[in-house]
Order: C-alpha cells, then sequence, then structure tokens
C-alpha cells in the first residue's frame, strides 16, 4: 500500500514538475508577462500578441471595446480609477505599460515590476500620431514584429479608404456618442475618430476642437447646426435613449434623418488606440459601401 | 369658520406683497423674449436652415421653456404639500432624499436590472423616491416627525444613497455620461414627449390638491385638533404624502434632479403675500414655475452657442444652501435635543486597564487586516514572504483608512464638545462637503493640482464650513436645531458646487467623482505618511485642552462665567476639528460618519473621563475604518467599494437610531 501511495505521489509530483517547466518553457516562448491598466495600452498589446497577464475591468472591455478578445486566463484588476494592486502582484508581471492617464499609479506598481509610460491622450496632440508611436515602442520593447505590422496595415488600409471615400457623396461626418436620448458627445478634430476621418480624406462635421478628445455633452438641438452632415453614431448607448431619440420629431425632422444620412456602427473605445481606430475605419467602410450598394 | 387657518409663523399682516411678483414676472418675460431674440442660429443657406430653424424653435426651445413651468410648478406643489402636511418648513424632494432615492433606482435599473425595460422610468423613479421618503419617515416617527429630525434623516439617506449610486457609476465606467447630465437637472428637450408626460401628472396633482384643500388647512392644527375636527389624520396625511412623492418623482424621471424649488417655491409663495392654505397651494406651485423658467432661460442665454452655462438643476440646487439659512428662524423643533444622547450610567473604574484592553482589540484587527486578503483562490492569511510582498500595498491604506478614522473620532469628539450637542459630527455639520468644495475649486484654478494644493484647499474649505455653520448657528443661541440645519445648509450648498462641475463630464469630474467615491485604494507612502503626521500632531494637543473641553459644552454663559474665553477656545478648537476632517476627507472622502459613532461607542462602552473617552474614541475611529477598508477590498474583489460606504451603512443607522431614541430625561 504505501509503495503504492508512494508511487503516485511521485509520478505526481514529476508530473507537476513536467508540467511547471513546460509552463516556465511556455512562458519564455510567449514572452515577458504584461500587465496594464490603460485600455488603449491593453488593446494594443492584445493586438501585437503580448503575453497579457492582467488587466483592469475586462467585463466591461468586453462589451465596449469587443475586440481584440481577451484571453480567459487574463487577470481582471477591477476598476480602472481603482486598479487592485495586490491582485496586480498575484500576476506576476515582469513589466507594466501604464499611461499618462493613471500616473499616480506608477509608484506603487514600481514595486511589482518596472512601470514603462506611453500616453496616447494629451492635450494639443494627436492621439493617432502617439498611438502610433507607442505601438511601434511596444513593439521594439517586446520584440514583436506584428507592432510594425500593425501600424503599417492600417495606414495602408486608410490610404485604400481614401480612394474608396473619393468617390462617395463629400458630405461632411458627425461622430457622435448618446448620452442620453437629450445628449451626446462629440469626438472633434483631436480625437481618435477626427484623425482617422482625416487620414481617409473626410470632412469632420464639428469644425472645433474638443478638449480631451471628446465634448461632453451636447445638447441634442445642436444637432440642427449640421444640416449637412452624415450622423455617425457610435455605440455604447443605452437602449432606452436610442429608442427616445429615434421617435422623436425632433430627431426625425433632422435633414440627416430624413435623408438617411445616419450610420450606426459597431461600439468601440472612444479612448482606444490603433485598434479602435481600424475598427472604426472599417465600420465606415463596410457601412458606406453597404449605403452605396443598397 | 369655514376659512383657511394661518401658516404657524411671524407675518406681517395687510395687503400681499405684489411688489416681487410683478419683478419676478417681469424677469419671466423680459428674459424668454431675450432668449428667442437671441437664440443661436443655424448656419447655411436660407430656405433649409429657416425650416431647421423651425424645428428648433417648435420642438427644442418652446418644449423646453414649458417643461420648465410645467416641472418647476409640480415641483412648487409637491414641496408646499410636503411642507404642510409634515409641518416642516424645510421639507421638500431635496430635503427628504426623495430625488436621490429616485436617482439611485434609476442609475440601479440602468445598470443591473435591463430586463425591466418594459417598466417606466417613471415607476422606477417613484418606487426609489418612495423608498426613501418612507425610510426618512420611519426613521423620524418616535419624534413625531420633528422637523430637525426629518432633515437629518433625509440628509443620511441622501448621503447614502448618493455614495450608492456613485459607485455603481464609478463601476459601470462609460455608461456613466447619461447619469451625470440626468444627475445633474438638464432641461433640454427635443420634442413634446416630456411635456405630454408630465402635464397630465400636474393636472393631476393640482386637482388632488385642491380636493385636499380642507382637510390641508386642518392638518395645520395639531393632531388632536385635527382629530376632533373628524378628519382621518394617518389616511389624509398618507395620501398627501404619495401625491407629493408622485409629483417630484415624475419630476425626477423625465428631467433629473431639480434640487432645493420645492423648498425655494413657498419660500418666494410667501414672500409674494401669501398667507392662507390656500394662497399658498395657488402661489407655490406658481412660484416654482417662475423660478425654473428664469434659471432656466438664464443658463441659456448666458452659455455659448447653442450649449448651456451650467445644467438648470444644479444652478437651482445652489439657492438650496442660502434658503435653508433663510428659513431657519422658522424652523420649531417640538422637542430640544440636548447632551443626553447616551448618558449611559456604566463607568470603568479602571479606565486605564479598560484603554489597555480596547487598544488589545485594535492590535487584534490590525493584525487581521494586515495578514488576512482575498487570494484568486479565496480569502487567505498571508504569512511568510507572501505577507512582505503585500506589506507595501496592505499597510499604506490601512495607515490612511486608519489615521483617518482617528482624525474623524477626534474631530467628531472635539466637535461635540464644542457645540454641546451629541450628534455634531464633520458630515453632519457641513465640514466635509466644505472640503469637497475646497477641492473643486482647486481643480477648477489649477487643472492639476498637486497633493499639497488639493490638501490646502480642502482644508480651508473644511475651515470655512465649519466656521460659517458655528457662526449661523451661534448668532441664535446655539441651539442643536440650528447647528444641525445651518450643517445641512452648508453642506446642501457645496454639495451643489461640487454637481455643478461633476456635470461638466471632464477630467476634473472624475477627479471628483473619484474623491467622492473615497476609496484608500490609491494610499501610498504620502497618504500614509500625512495620515500619521497629521495625527500625532493635531490630536496631541487635545489632551492638553482637557479644560476647554470639558467646559465648553456647559453652555456659553455658565462657560464665561467660569472664566473661559469662549470665543478664543472655540475657535482654536473649531479650526483643530475643521483640519482634522479636511485630511481624513482628503483620505478617505466625504462620507463616512466614523466622526460620529467612534465618539458615542467610547462612551456606551464605559470611557467617561474626558481623556479617555477622547483615546477611546481615536482608537475605535480608526479601528472601524480599518475594518471598513478591509470589508471594501473584500466584498467583491478584485473590484473595490468605496472604502466610506460601509462606515456609512453603520453609522448612518445608529445615528437614526440615537435621534429616534426617547429621551430619558423627558
Amino acid at each position: 500500500m504505501s509503495r503504492v501511495h508512494r508511487f503516485s505521489r511521485r509520478a505526481i509530483l514529476s508530473a507537476a514538475a513536467a508540467s511547471a517547466a513546460a509552463r516556465v518553457l511556455r512562458a519564455q516562448d510567449a514572452g515577458p508577462r504584461i500587465a496594464t491598466l490603460d485600455w488603449a495600452l491593453l488593446e494594443t498589446l492584445l493586438a501585437i500578441g503580448a503575453n497579457v497577464v492582467a488587466a483592469t475591468e475586462l467585463r466591461q472591455f468586453r462589451q465596449v471595446a469587443v475586440k481584440p478578445d481577451v484571453p480567459q486566463g487574463v487577470a481582471d484588476l477591477g476598476l480602472r480609477g481603482t486598479p487592485n494592486f495586490e491582485a496586480l502582484r498575484l500576476a506576476r508581471p515582469d513589466l507594466i505599460f501604464n499611461s499618462n492617464f493613471y500616473a499616480w499609479a506608477d509608484p506603487l506598481m514600481n514595486r511589482i515590476a518596472p512601470v514603462e509610460s506611453h500616453p496616447i491622450y494629451k492635450p494639443g496632440e494627436s492621439p493617432y500620431i502617439l498611438a502610433e508611436q507607442a505601438t511601434l515602442a511596444i513593439g521594439e520593447r517586446l520584440r514583436l514584429p506584428a507592432a510594425r505590422r500593425l501600424v503599417e496595415d492600417l495606414a495602408d488600409r486608410l490610404d485604400r479608404y481614401k480612394n474608396l471615400f473619393a468617390k462617395g457623396d463629400g458630405r461632411p461626418l458627425l461622430p457622435i456618442n448618446l448620452g442620453d436620448a437629450r445628449h451626446y458627445r462629440v469626438f472633434g478634430s483631436d480625437s481618435l475618430f477626427g484623425e482617422v476621418l482625416k487620414r481617409m480624406g473626410l470632412a469632420n462635421a464639428w469644425a472645433g476642437a474638443t478638449s480631451y478628445s471628446a465634448m461632453a455633452p451636447m445638447g441634442i438641438e445642436t444637432l440642427a447646426s449640421m444640416p449637412e452632415a452624415w450622423i455617425v453614431l457610435i455605440p455604447p448607448h443605452p437602449e432606452d435613449a436610442f429608442a427616445a431619440l429615434t421617435e422623436s420629431v425632433f430627431w426625425k425632422a433632422l435633414p440627416a434623418v430624413r435623408e438617411n444620412r445616419v450610420l450606426t456602427v459597431g461600439s468601440i473605445n472612444p479612448y482606444g488606440a490603433l485598434p479602435a481606430a481600424s475598427r472604426f475605419a472599417d465600420f465606415l467602410a463596410e457601412g458606406f459601401s453597404y449605403v452605396r450598394s443598397g | 369658520m369655514s376659512g383657511a387657518v394661518n401658516l404657524p409663523m411671524p407675518m406681517r399682516t395687510g395687503l400681499p406683497h405684489f411688489l416681487p411678483a410683478v419683478v419676478l414676472g417681469i424677469a419671466c418675460v423680459t428674459s424668454f423674449i431675450l432668449l428667442l431674440a437671441f437664440r443661436p442660429h443655424v448656419p447655411g443657406e436660407a430656405a433649409p436652415t429657416a425650416a431647421l430653424d423651425a424645428i428648433l424653435l417648435w420642438n427644442s426651445l418652446l418644449p423646453r421653456a414649458a417643461i420648465a413651468l410645467i416641472a418647476g410648478a409640480a415641483l412648487g406643489l409637491s414641496g408646499a404639500l410636503l411642507q404642510r402636511v409634515l409641518r416642516n418648513p424645510i421639507a421638500d424632494a431635496s430635503t427628504l432624499g426623495i430625488a436621490s432615492g429616485a436617482e439611485l433606482a434609476l442609475v440601479f435599473s440602468l445598470g443591473f436590472l435591463p430586463l425591466l425595460g418594459g417598466i417606466s422610468r417613471e415607476l422606477i423613479a417613484f418606487a426609489g423616491g418612495f423608498g426613501a421618503v418612507a425610510i426618512v419617515l420611519a426613521l423620524s416617527w418616535r419624534r413625531g416627525l420633528d422637523p430637525v429630525t426629518v432633515a437629518i434623516s433625509g440628509m443620511i439617506v441622501s448621503l447614502i444613497t448618493a455614495s450608492l449610486s456613485v459607485t455603481l457609476i464609478l463601476a459601470r465606467g462609460e455608461y456613466a455620461m447619461s447619469i451625470h447630465i440626468w444627475g445633474a437637472g438638464a432641461l433640454n428637450q427635443q420634442d413634446w414627449s416630456g411635456v405630454n408626460s408630465l402635464a397630465p401628472r400636474l393636472g393631476a396633482g393640482i386637482v388632488a390638491a385642491a380636493m385636499l384643500l380642507r382637510p390641508l388647512n386642518v392638518l395645520a392644527l395639531d393632531d388632536s385638533s385635527a382629530k376632533s375636527l373628524g378628519v382621518a389624520l394617518h389616511g389624509v396625511r398618507f395620501s398627501i404624502l404619495i401625491l407629493a412623492v408622485w409629483l417630484s418623482a415624475s419630476v425626477t424621471a423625465t428631467v433629473g434632479i431639480i434640487g432645493f424649488l420645492g423648498l425655494a417655491a413657498p419660500a418666494m409663495a410667501r414672500l409674494c403675500g401669501a398667507r392662507t392654505t390656500g394662497q399658498v397651494m395657488i402661489t407655490s406651485p406658481l412660484a416654482g414655475a417662475t423660478v425654473l423658467f428664469l434659471a432656466d432661460c438664464l443658463t441659456q442665454l448666458l452659455g455659448p452657442g447653442f450649449s448651456d452655462l451650467v445644467p438648470t438643476g444644479a444652478a437651482t440646487a445652489l439657492l438650496g444652501g442660502p434658503l435653508l439659512l433663510l428659513l431657519l428662524p422658522r424652523v420649531n423643533g417640538f422637542s430640544a435635543m440636548t447632551a443626553t444622547a447616551d448618558a449611559t450610567s456604566r463607568q470603568f473604574r479602571k479606565p486605564a486597564v479598560a484603554l489597555s484592553l480596547l487598544a488589545a482589540a485594535f492590535a487584534v484587527i490590525l493584525a487581521l487586516v494586515l495578514t488576512l486578503g482575498p487570494t484568486e483562490r479565496g480569502l487567505s492569511v498571508a504569512l511568510g514572504p507572501l505577507f512582505s510582498e503585500l506589506l507595501p500595498f496592505r499597510l499604506p491604506r490601512i495607515l490612511a483608512a486608519g489615521g483617518a478614522g482617528a482624525l474623524l473620532g477626534a474631530a467628531g469628539f472635539t466637535m461635540q464638545r464644542v457645540t454641546g450637542n451629541p450628534i455634531a459630527s464633520p458630515e453632519v455639520l457641513g465640514v466635509s462637503s466644505g472640503g469637497g468644495a475646497g477641492l473643486t475649486i482647486a481643480l477648477f484654478v489649477f487643472g492639476v493640482p498637486s497633493p499639497a494644493v488639493v490638501l490646502l484647499s480642502m482644508a480651508l474649505g473644511s475651515l470655512g464650513a465649519f466656521l460659517v455653520t458655528i457662526a449661523i448657528a451661534g448668532r441664535s443661541g446655539f441651539s442643536a436645531e440650528r447647528l444641525l440645519l445651518a450643517g445641512i445648509a452648508i453642506s446642501a450648498f457645496c454639495m451643489a458646487i461640487v454637481s455643478m462641475v461633476l456635470a461638466q463630464g471632464d477630467m476634473r469630474s472624475y477627479a471628483l467623482l473619484t474623491w467622492m467615491s473615497g476609496s484608500t485604494n490609491r494610499a501610498g507612502a504620502v497618504e500614509a505618511w500625512t495620515a500619521m503626521i497629521t495625527l500625532v500632531v493635531l490630536t496631541a494637543p487635545l489632551f492638553l485642552m482637557t479644560r476647554w473641553l470639558a467646559i465648553l459644552p456647559l453652555g456659553t454663559s455658565l462657560s464665561r462665567s467660569i472664566g473661559l474665553h469662549v470665543l478664543l477656545s472655540r475657535l482654536v478648537l473649531a479650526i483643530l476639528a475643521g483640519l482634522m476632517t479636511a485630511i481624513s476627507s482628503f483620505l478617505i472622502g466625504p462620507l463616512s460618519l466614523a466622526g460620529l459613532i467612534a465618539p458615542h461607542l467610547a462612551r456606551l462602552l464605559g470611557f467617561q473621563k474626558l481623556q479617555y473617552n477622547l483615546a477611546a474614541a481615536i482608537l475605535i475611529g480608526a479601528g472601524v475604518m480599518m475594518m471598513a477598508d478591509w470589508l471594501s477590498r473584500v466584498v467583491i474583489y478584485p473590484y473595490q467599494v468605496p472604502v466610506g460606504l460601509f462606515a456609512a451603512l453603520i453609522g448612518g443607522p445608529y445615528l437614526l437610531w440615537l435621534l429616534g431614541r426617547k429621551e430619558r430625561s423627558a
């Protein structure tokens, strides 16, 4: 009996050792264990195939940003505003990427692993260029060639879409996000979506710049001041607000609505990086090709 | 005999004062004409823009004006009804917690019960508002719905519901925007649907109020006289209450929280000369409609282009504080609240030994919160290397929470002594919200202020709030009710400032939300050291001021006759208490009520002697906040709950129980 017992235990131990070794090997293959607090960096890291082990608000991320998929094993660190540092420590990251948004957490996270900061949203700077820079820097740091591919692919695709849209109606676009039935956020020329429009040769109907990439909140009646524009609704928005708005007399009277110039795209993280930009561009291209053929 | 009963308050007799009414009317008409003249126009070619302008005029501007009038009238009527039925001149949807209860219910249903999509917003808001007011009234029932008790219960229920709403908002991230705006009560309209749904409700409310006019009149008498006149007292009161809650909850569901309008309208009505119940019931809705209309015109006129200056509801909330102060002399508590709350006979024979035992218990708590924590495998005790790994994250927040709790315990103790009032505490007297106003101003002036600037501005805000409260209460002889009401007024004013910036929905509002949610999660070395150093520096002098602390509760005249420099001693202690509150508010946010319960628990345990009482209050405050901090990081790991919430959930009911207790001396 005892021999059997010992044998089985040894077997278990060796199996465990083997699997641990395999895990180490796999971990080495996958590169350093990465954690981040910032959603824009999270989607960048996932898109270039980094070994992400911990990130914030994953439940919400899966609903709002949708893509890239977050692997099941990634530890959820809780809210972006109050990340759980103990959970971060237990995830044992080798490297933490952070943005200026959560700079207050740097000293605390430095105790866990080295922190490298890449700003994407800074007042007065183009988030698209900063996102490109961050993607390339992270790619170099992690030796992931997918980063450069992501940047170049997107630039090429935006160029291609530019030719496509050149055949369009030439009207400006107004990318907005509904807050409730009476308020929306607008993404101005200095927002990520605004930059994508510019690169695709499309005009943004919101002429002014907006602070921190989105101005909140605008009264819905301001939509009437841009009669020429296409309205691009970017979810997520509260369903009841969408229903209440679209049934209202005011909405139905808007030239854009009467002339079928409203496009609702899929859910996008408004404070995203290149993957969000790419999602936005693809949605627009898809939407407008559908409009033209339909 | 059938004539109306006069309102129970000092008044001038004679002709109604037409002048204020005329001035208000002219102001309304003028601002609306200005609004029509200067409203922004759609750019572009003539033909299509003319059509759009017409749409804007007919489907946005005019319904907005109509909804301002209707919502204002509904709130005015609701306020007048509430004040009459509760015989309380400061009852209104804001002070009774109706608005914040409705808000919480709507936030909750939006976030967690999407299946309820079929149920109307009004019904959900009504359920929340009615739940809140039911709690408030149940809590103050035993004191015969005494106005002061009702106001305090309302404030606490509002505090807790608002904090729960903030927690839900933060937990939901991006979706928050609609709640911000809605919480601040913006009147923008895109068609007549809001008007169509609210106008019949107002009409029904007016009809019901007209039918209830006779019982309303009788209700102005005391209960026994009313009964003898044959009024089914409870039934009538209850139906009037339901009507009032329904009116204000409908407004909340349609346009959000319009702060303190129910308070302002009847006050204006009286200013314009309304005296009898009938006059007040007719004039209050008119006054409410006028005030809201005027405020809404102004915010549209002053805002750039198509956008508003501030959400209208946030603007009217600014009226709340000053109005409450104006109405203070009219509030008569039924029973004086004096320092009898916990005059227990229990007393330790050897307080030093008892204090050491308390310290030992404190040490056990400290050890537990340091070692016990959740991991992905559930709750486990961290020892050895894991402990030293986690210590850098646990220790600062535990020190910050414990230090803040200790400071609050000491601040509450000091305030209760200075005012001679057992329910004085940083939260109740509006000192914590004063810190919030300071923070708001710092965010406005500096954009991204450094921690030192934040701390300084919060200290100035807290100190200012406390000094104003004391000054106002001192003028009316420092009675307990005046003090608390002044505190509530200051608190309302400060929170109105905070919510105006919150409604902007930018980075500043995120910073404010983070502060309001009161998380110790960000605590690092700076916060821990701040807590520890200020704890020593600020509480040590208190032990040297025991003479002041012992004499001041006896009252101004007695203190003076003993030879105490009353003003100086009060000022010094007030500054200390204000600073302690500011620092704890900086560390753990505005909500906790630890400053209230710690001194009481100390006395209830049997620490009657001053020094021991103070030391025990400090220890208990620290222990309570450390446990609250532990709960906040354990309950929904890895997500975290605001730390003040748990302390408030314990402290709020305790305060209300304290108020509800029958006085022994009576």
